[in-house]
């Protein structure tokens, strides 16, 4: 999200959108919820910069 | 330190199509039956109010196959400018268009053409006039740069293997500043790669 311009990412609830649907899935296998998120794209190339600088944690697999 | 995530080995153009097919169902028959829930009772569960809904034409609704609610992390104000990635059947670029009224602007982007159908005739059948629907694809959005207050998007993201790309059209596309507000899946567990290239599970 911070690499593509986006600060301040924020996710604000999480709900079960696949349990009681008519055909079975594999999304259950994987946790998979249903969520929604907020964002905003920096004001300014400074603020891009902080947010970017600020990152400091390594990201597992792909 | 920033980091990218690769996009998945997966053949594109047949990735498209296997959705394209099946939200063209989900537009054309949304009683079907599918893996994931669709329609009024989807939304109730996402907490859409029925006050949004009452504009709305009933097979828009049917259709309605989000994920999350992206109205529930902030409201719209008159006279903004929406772009809406992944419309679908249109129910949110017409909940945006109400909240935003004539003076606003709403733009919703679909690849599906049932899909894209609908959603135009919903608005014309509902004289919704401040909406415009057109054809293309999150990772290369036909919107000019800075044009828009808010994205929104709804079940979409997860549908694309380039999330980086789909991230950064959807800045482009923002004012410095504007808002991203999505509804999309989160999955708490490891997907195999070769799950991730299985074109059959993007879609069920």
């Amino acid at each position: 999200m911070v690499a593509a311009g986006f600060v301040d990412f924020e996710i604000a609830s999480r709900t079960d959108v696949y349990a009681g649907a008519q055909q079975s899935s594999s999304a259950a296998e994987f946790g998979t919820l249903g969520i929604t998120f907020r964002a905003r794209k920096a004001s300014s190339d400074e603020e891009w910069q902080h947010a970017l600088a600020a990152l400091s944690c390594d990201i597992q697999g792909s | 330190m920033t980091h990218t995530i690769a996009a998945p080995a997966v053949d594109l153009d047949g990735l498209r199509r296997a959705i394209q097919d099946e939200y063209a169902l989900v537009a054309r028959q949304p009683e079907h039956g599918f893996h994931f829930l669709v329609g009024r009772p989807l939304a109730r569960l996402l907490g859409y109010e029925e006050a949004w809904l009452e504009a709305i034409a009933e097979p828009t609704i049917a259709s309605f196959a989000g994920t999350g609610n992206p109205f529930s992390v902030g409201s719209l104000q008159p006279g903004e400018r929406v772009v809406d990635v992944g419309c679908g059947g249109g129910i949110d670029t017409l909940i945006a268009a109400g909240m935003i009224g004539p003076e606003g602007r709403a733009i919703g982007i679909d690849m599906t053409p049932a899909m894209l159908e609908k959603a135009r005739t919903s608005a014309a059948t509902t004289g919704i006039t401040n909406v415009e629907f057109r054809d293309g694809f999150g990772e290369a959005l036909p919107v000019e740069d800075g044009w828009a207050d808010v994205v929104i998007s709804n079940g979409v993201l997860n549908l694309m293997p380039d999330k980086d790309a789909a991230l950064r059209e959807m800045a482009r596309v923002l004012k410095a500043g504007g808002r991203l507000q999505i509804g999309d899946i989160l999955v708490q567990k490891p997907v195999p790669t070769d799950a991730k290239e299985d074109i059959s599970l993007w879609t069920g």
